[in-house]
C-alpha cells in the first residue's frame, strides 16, 4: 500500500468532484479489513506500526473524499492551490451582507417564538445554497478554471460553519 | 469435497492448533474474564463456580494479596489495605483522587508523576499495580480453565476512557505480564457479543446503551458486512442507576421527616432500602418500606412506594441519559427511526423504567437476553478470538473512534483543536506552530484532553519541550507537532523543526502512565516477588516435612526402639533427629530438605528392621494354611 499517492488513487477513483460514495464506502472497508492492525496483532512491532499508519492515512482520505467541501479543498491543493491561506480572504460584497444577515438571524433564534420551526427553515436554505455551490464548483473545476472553483469552495466554507453553527444551537435547544 | 470441511460456525478447522485467548472485563465493582470455546463465547467461573470476581484485593504484609471474595470480606475490618474501585483511580492524579477519595478510606502518597499511591502494609501501591493483581488472577483462572498459556488477551474500557486512563490500564496489563492484543471499547465489546454481524440484513445501525452504577455510555454504530464502525460516542460519566437510590432515599428521607442530619449507617440504611424497594418494584406494583431496625433510637412508619411514584423519582435521571442519547444520535447524523437494534448493557439497564423509555425513544424491542453484567466480557472474548487469529474467512473488523478531542495549548490558556472526538481511529494529524519572539530556541508543548475552551477545563496529558530551535526571527520557524492515535486508542505526540534541517524531535507518553523505565522496575519488583513467595512456600513445605518425619521415627522409637536397636544405634538416630529439628526451627528451606534427607539414611536401617519384625510377627505362629 502506498501511503504517498493521492486520495482518489488509493481508492481507484477518477480525480474529480464527483464521486461515488458507495463505491468509497465499499473500497473503504475492504482496505480497512485488508490493513487494519487488527489483522497484524502477532506480527512484528514494524509491522504493526506500518498498519497503524496505513489505516491512519485511509482514515483521512475517506474523511477527505466524504464530505464535499474537503474533497473540493483537496483537489486544488492538489493543482498546487491553498484556498484556506489565511490572506486569502476576499469576498464579493454581496456574498458577506447575505453571512451578515444570516448570522444575525442565526444569533436571534433562541429567542424566536417557535425555534424549531426557524432551524428547519434556516437548514433547507442553507442546504439549497450548499448544493448550488458544490454545483458550481464541479462545472468550474470541469472546464479547468480553478480560480472560479477556488472562489466557490470559499463560499461554501462559509455555508459548512454556519451549517455547524446551526447544528449546535439545534443540540443546545433540545437538550 | 466441501462436505469433509464442515466446523462448528467460528471453530477453526484443526481445534489443536487453537491460540488460547481472552476477553477480560476489568470493571469498576467486578471483573469477569472469558474465552471462545467451540465456537461459543463463555465467561469463565472459578473452582467454586462463581463467575464474577469483585475487583477488590487485600494487601497483607507477608503474604501474596487476596483478590476478590476473599479480600471483600475484609472491606470493613482491614478497610485501609483492602482497595476496592480502583477504576475510578486509573489515570488520575493525586488532586483527581483527593476529590475522589473523599469517602475512600486509604491513605494516599503522591510519587513524582503525580500519580497516586496507597499505602498499605506490603508497601506503596499504584492503582495500575492494583488493577495488575486483578488482571493476575483473571489470568490466572483463564489458563486453569482454558488448560494453557495465553497468548493475550483484549480488556475492555469504557468509551469515555481519556488517554491517561487507557495507557494506565495498558500498564496494568504489562505489569501482570499479559500481552494486550487489544483495549476495546465497552459498548463496542456489547455489540460484538450479540453477533449482529451475523444479521440477516447486510447492514444495519446498532444502539448500544450502557448504564452502570455510575456511569452513562452512548454508542451508535453501523454495521456492514462483517464490519462495525463506531460512528459516535457520547455519555456522562457522572450518571447511573446509583443515582436511582439516591433520589429514593431523598424521597424517603423527606416523606418520613427523617431529621436532616444523617449518620453515614443511617445514610446506608436508606440507601440499601431504597435498592430493595427498586428491585421489589420489577415485579409488585406497589411495596412497602418498612423502617424496622432503623440505626439510632427511632423508628419511622413504613411507607409505601408505588411503581407510579418511583418512575416520578427516575424519570429526571434517565431523561438525562435520554438526553445524551438524542445528542449522540445526532453527531452520528442518524434518527432514532434509523436504528435497527438496540443492545443493553450494564446492571441498571434491568430497570423496567429505563427499559421503557429506550424502547419508546426508538419505537422498538430492545436487545436483552444476555445478562447485561456479561455482555461486555463475552463480546471481548469473541474480539481477542479474531486477533488471536483462531477465525478465518469473512472476518469481523471493529473500527472505532476517538472518544474525546485532542489539542494544545496555544496563547491565552485556549485549547487549539488538533484532532476531533469521533475521528476513526488510527488517526494522525499535524499541526504548525511558529515562534512568537526573535531569536526564541525552545516551545513549551501542552497536550490537553476534552471538549472546552479552556485550557483549565480540560484534562492535561502531558507537557513537553522541544528545545534546540535555532535562533530565528520571531515567526520564521516552523515547528510541526504530529498526534498519532493507535487502534487502542492511545497517543503519541512527536514535534519537529521543519526549516533549519535541524530536526529536533520528542516522543512523548501521558504524564499519569508510567514511564518504561518504572515499568521494568516494577516487573523485576514482581520478579523478586515472586521468588521471594517461592522460598516462603518452600519453607513451609519442608517444615511441614519434617514434623511428619520426626513425629513417625519419635513413635517408632516409642514402640520398639529398645528392642530393635543397640541404644548406641538409638543414641545416632536421636542425635541426627535434635540437628533436624534445629534446622526446620530455622529459615533455610535448603537446609531443612538436607537435614531430612540425612536423617532418612539414617533411619534407613532402622525401618527395614522395623518391617521384617512385623512381618516375623504376623507370620509367628501360624501354619501355611491359615494365611
Amino acid at each position: 500500500m502506498d501511503i504517498s499517492q493521492d486520495y482518489f488513487s488509493c481508492y481507484g477513483l477518477p480525480c474529480d468532484f464527483a464521486v461515488d460514495l458507495a463505491v468509497l464506502r465499499q473500497s473503504h472497508r475492504r482496505l480497512q479489513q485488508q490493513h487494519h492492525p487488527d489483522r497484524f496483532v502477532s506480527q512484528s512491532d514494524s509491522e504493526q506500526r506500518r498498519a497503524v499508519q496505513i489505516t491512519a492515512y485511509l482514515n483521512q482520505a475517506y474523511a477527505t473524499l466524504l464530505e464535499p467541501l474537503k474533497r473540493g479543498i483537496y483537489l486544488l491543493q492538489l493543482q498546487g492551490m491553498d484556498p484556506l491561506a489565511p490572506n486569502n480572504t476576499q469576498m464579493p460584497m454581496d456574498f458577506l451582507l447575505q453571512q451578515i444577515e444570516l448570522r444575525e438571524s442565526l444569533e436571534d433564534m433562541p429567542r424566536a417564538q417557535d425555534p424549531e420551526a426557524e432551524i428547519d427553515v434556516m437548514a433547507s436554505r442553507l442546504q439549497l445554497q450548499a448544493s448550488q455551490l458544490e454545483n458550481e464548483f464541479a462545472q468550474a473545476y470541469g472546464s479547468s478554471d480553478f480560480e472560479i472553483a477556488e472562489k466557490t469552495v470559499r463560499k461554501l466554507q462559509f455555508i459548512v460553519k454556519l451549517q455547524q453553527q446551526l447544528d449546535a444551537l439545534e443540540g443546545a435547544l433540545l437538550d | 469435497m466441501a462436505l469433509l470441511q464442515i466446523a462448528e460456525p467460528g471453530q477453526s478447522a484443526k481445534p489443536h492448533q487453537r491460540k488460547l485467548a481472552v476477553g477480560i472485563d476489568l470493571g469498576t465493582t467486578h471483573s469477569l474474564v472469558a474465552s471462545v470455546r467451540s465456537g461459543q463465547a463463555e465467561t469463565l467461573p472459578n473452582s467454586r463456580g462463581e463467575h464474577l470476581l469483585p475487583s477488590v484485593v487485600r494487601y497483607l504484609a507477608d503474604e501474596l494479596p487476596q483478590v476478590g471474595v476473599k479480600a471483600q470480606a475484609h472491606l470493613v475490618d482491614d478497610a485501609a489495605n483492602t482497595v476496592m474501585s480502583v477504576k475510578r483511580l486509573m489515570g488520575r492524579g493525586i488532586e483527581d483522587v483527593k476529590r475522589l477519595g473523599e469517602n475512600m478510606p486509604y491513605l494516599f502518597e503522591a510519587c513524582d508523576q503525580g500519580m497516586p499511591l496507597i499505602n498499605t502494609v506490603s508497601g506503596l501501591k499504584s492503582p495500575v499495580q492494583v488493577s495488575a493483581d486483578i488482571l493476575r488472577a483473571l489470568v490466572q483462572r483463564g489458563e486453569s480453565s482454558l488448560g494453557g498459556e495465553l497468548v493475550g488477551a483484549v480488556i475492555t474500557v469504557p468509551a469515555y476512557f481519556d488517554d491517561a486512563q487507557r495507557q494506565a490500564t495498558k500498564d496494568a496489563a504489562q505489569l501482570a505480564g499479559i500481552q494486550v492484543l487489544r483495549l476495546l471499547n465497552e459498548p463496542t465489546a456489547a455489540a460484538v457479543a450479540y453477533g449482529l454481524e451475523q444479521d440477516q440484513q447486510e447492514h444495519g445501525t446498532i444502539a448500544v446503551f450502557d448504564l452502570g452504577g455510575g456511569t452513562f455510555d452512548i454508542s451508535i454504530l453501523r454495521m456492514e458486512q462483517g464490519v462495525f464502525e463506531v460512528l459516535a460516542t457520547g455519555g456522562d460519566s457522572a450518571l447511573g442507576g446509583d443515582d436511582f437510590d439516591h433520589a429514593l432515599a431523598e424521597w424517603m428521607h423527606q416523606e418520613r421527616q427523617i431529621p436532616a442530619k444523617l449518620d453515614l449507617a443511617q445514610q446506608r440504611f436508606l440507601l440499601r432500602l431504597a435498592r430493595a424497594g427498586k428491585e421489589l418494584l420489577s415485579d409488585l406494583q406497589s411495596t412497602q418500606l418498612s423502617f424496622e431496625g432503623w440505626p439510632g433510637t427511632e423508628a419511622y412508619a413504613d411507607l409505601e412506594l408505588t411503581r407510579e411514584q418511583m418512575n416520578l423519582l427516575l424519570d429526571p435521571i434517565i431523561g438525562k441519559a435520554i438526553r445524551a442519547t438524542k445528542r449522540t444520535l445526532r453527531d452520528a447524523k442518524v434518527t432514532p427511526d434509523d436504528v435497527a437494534r438496540i443492545v443493553m448493557v450494564g446492571g441498571s439497564t434491568r430497570s423496567l423504567r429505563v427499559q421503557e423509555r429506550v424502547a419508546e425513544l426508538f419505537q422498538q424491542q430492545l436487545l436483552t437476553d444476555i445478562d447485561p453484567d456479561r455482555v461486555v466480557a463475552l463480546g471481548a472474548a469473541r474480539q481477542a478470538d479474531v486477533l488471536a487469529g483462531n477465525q478465518s474467512g469473512e472476518e469481523l473488523l471493529l473500527l472505532d473512534v476517538l472518544p474525546l478531542s485532542l489539542g494544545l495549548e496555544t496563547m491565552g490558556g485556549l485549547v487549539e483543536r488538533v484532532i476531533d472526538r469521533n475521528t476513526p481511529i488510527p488517526v494522525a494529524r499535524a499541526q504548525e506552530f511558529t515562534t512568537y519572539q526573535d531569536g526564541q530556541t525552545a516551545m513549551s508543548i501542552h497536550v490537553l484532553q476534552g471538549e472546552r475552551e479552556l485550557v483549565q477545563d480540560c484534562r492535561s496529558l502531558s507537557r513537553f519541550e522541544l528545545r534546540g530551535i535555532p535562533a530565528m526571527t520571531a515567526g520564521a520557524a516552523k515547528i510541526r507537532v504530529t498526534f498519532q492515535v493507535d487502534a487502542d486508542g492511545l497517543l503519541e505526540v512527536s514535534a519537529r523543526e521543519l526549516t533549519s534541517g535541524v530536526a529536533a524531535s520528542v516522543q512523548v507518553k501521558p504524564s499519569y502512565g508510567l514511564s518504561d523505565v518504572q515499568i521494568a522496575d516494577m516487573i523485576k519488583a514482581s520478579w523478586t516477588n515472586v521468588e521471594d513467595d517461592r522460598s516462603a512456600r518452600s519453607l513451609r513445605e519442608q517444615q511441614v516435612e519434617a514434623d511428619r518425619l520426626v513425629e513417625a521415627v519419635t513413635m517408632a522409637l516409642a514402640e520398639d526402639g529398645e528392642r530393635l536397636l543397640t541404644s548406641q544405634e538409638q543414641q545416632a538416630i536421636v542425635k541426627q533427629m535434635e540437628q533436624l529439628v534445629l534446622a526446620r526451627n530455622g529459615q533455610d528451606h535448603h537446609a531443612i530438605a538436607k537435614q531430612i534427607e540425612v536423617m532418612a539414611k539414617a533411619s534407613d536401617a532402622y525401618a527395614a528392621m522395623r518391617m521384617d519384625d512385623s512381618i516375623k510377627r504376623a507370620l509367628a505362629g501360624k501354619s501355611v494354611d491359615q494365611l
